[in-house]
């Protein structure tokens, strides 16, 4: 685990995000200034676990570290609260992963470093029967 | 007395189980090694290429903390004998997932009965008042050699339980439990061994019988309760046999195993098994219903167990995903996505 992920984890395993103390408005991932009306009073937020894919994509060729998880859903999920997550769709068949699917948070490793290094764990999600 | 009770009695506040999304036929692995037929069991359930004993036991986790409504563990306990790493934490990676950090953390070893043996430590630790509350998990990706007899049995999951004091929350009461072992080689792995080894037959009447009815007798003896006493029992389950065996021999019928027997369909979840087992039952459960829980670890001993479900079991339902839901939510998969998953190829 690099010390930059770290630093992070808890966004990583809890999906730790912001919510602006002024307007309400709720973000993934975290920020300083609310991207909505640039108030600087951001407190940490635990994001809903649900919400539904925008758009996907189905990769065969992906990076160098994920190979071993091809072929791969990637997709961009809208969550229950409007902010927008960027992940892995595991565990669910081809025909369920659809634009506009109810999808679940799960936590799964995302990266491992080989045979003696550590392993990477982060949320990816899973479409909701 | 053997018997282990703590004069505050501890209760399950919450449980939540995991079953991988992937199945393997036994068909297929007899007929990569055998040229066909089967196992004693009809499929086993895989984890995933990306999962592993950290991320089934904080799915686990979630539900049975969601579930107890309870926001701060003071132990978080994982048995398992498929830690991620050699050294360095299960339980600790599960607490940072669940927010946890002021909280005893430690990982437990004795095969499968590492779970029910967290469960015993915290149902001290809240009985005795030093903690309200902790979570015990056991779960497994167990292993099996290419080929052996052990690959038909060898599954992943398991399951988490909240214990903690007795309220109107409280879903079921720890009563008492007790604990027999002995040094028996019945199964076992080396440091740095990929695979564990068995004694075939000699892990029958020496080891799961000898141990499994020792707990259960010395239980019933010290209690003086009976097996008509309960509408349950789950015994561990390394294969569909051995449960319904020692079911037999200790006066258990079918109609009483029936609900926590899942090794026919998810295979043995080593120390996951019993755990799940148990959390099958509570999923149908009602108030008032005894459940005695037996579990073997090969090494080797067993943990007796004697609960009593409360009337906070009503307010469960309909708030898990039940561990039968999690059996029928699956997909097969053949011996060489198996062996992808499991990392098998070239090992």
């Amino acid at each position: 685990m690099s010390i930059q992920y770290w630093r992070i984890r808890d966004r990583y395993y809890r999906l730790i995000g912001s919510r602006c103390a002024e307007c309400g408005a709720e973000f993934f991932p975290p920020l300083y200034r609310c991207r909505k009306c640039g108030s600087e009073s951001i407190k940490d937020k635990e994001m809903p676990r649900t919400g539904k894919i925008m758009t996907y994509t189905h990769l065969h060729e992906p990076l160098p570290g994920f190979e071993a998880q091809a072929p791969l859903y990637l997709a961009v999920v809208k969550l229950d609260n409007g902010a927008k997550v960027l992940t892995q769709i595991v565990d669910s068949p081809d025909e369920a992963v659809k634009t506009g699917a109810r999808v679940r948070a799960t936590i799964r490793r995302a990266l491992v470093d080989g045979d003696s290094g550590q392993i990477v764990y982060g949320f990816k999600f899973v479409v909701v029967n | 007395m053997h018997l282990m009770q703590s004069k505050n009695r501890a209760a399950i506040l919450g449980y939540g189980a995991y079953v991988p999304y992937y199945r393997l036929p036994t068909t297929e692995i007899a007929r990569v090694w055998k040229g066909g037929g089967s196992g004693p069991n009809i499929e086993k359930a895989v984890a995933g290429v990306d999962e592993d004993t950290v991320t089934m036991a904080i799915e686990a986790a979630r539900q049975a903390v969601k579930m107890s409504g309870v926001e701060s563990l003071g132990a978080v306990f994982v048995g398992t004998e498929s830690k991620p790493y050699a050294v360095k934490p299960t339980s600790t990676i599960v607490a940072q997932a669940l927010g946890q950090h002021h909280t005893l953390a430690a990982d437990l070893e004795f095969a499968c009965k590492a779970g029910t043996e967290a469960m015993q430590v915290i149902t001290g630790l809240v009985g005795s008042g030093m903690i309200e509350a902790g979570l015990a998990i056991g779960m497994d990706t167990a292993q099996g050699r290419p080929g052996d007899d052990l690959e038909y049995t060898a599954a992943s999951g398991g399951a988490a339980y909240v214990l903690g004091k007795m309220g109107k929350k409280a879903v079921a009461m720890i009563d008492c439990s007790t604990s027999f072992v002995s040094d028996t080689g019945d199964f076992w792995r080396r440091a740095h061994q990929r695979y564990p080894r068995h004694l075939s037959r000699f892990t029958g009447e020496p080891a799961y019988f000898y141990h499994i009815e020792n707990s259960v007798n010395t239980l019933f003896k010290e209690t003086g309760h009976k097996p008509s006493d309960f509408r349950y029992a789950v015994f561990h389950q390394p294969n569909p046999r051995f449960p319904v065996e020692v079911a037999t021999r200790l006066g258990f019928t079918m109609e009483q195993i029936k609900t926590g027997l899942l090794n026919p369909l998810i295979g043995n979840t080593y120390a996951g098994s019993s755990p799940i087992g148990l959390a099958a039952v509570l999923d149908e459960a009602k108030p008032g219903d005894k459940i005695l829980l037996a579990s073997f670890g090969s090494g080797a001993g067993s943990d007796a167990f004697c609960i009593e479900v409360l009337d906070g079991i009503t307010r469960t339902k309909g708030t898990n995903t039940t561990v039968r839901s999690m059996m029928e939510r699956s997909t097969k998969i053949d011996y060489s996505t198996y062996s992808k998953f499991r990392d098998k190829l070239g090992k």
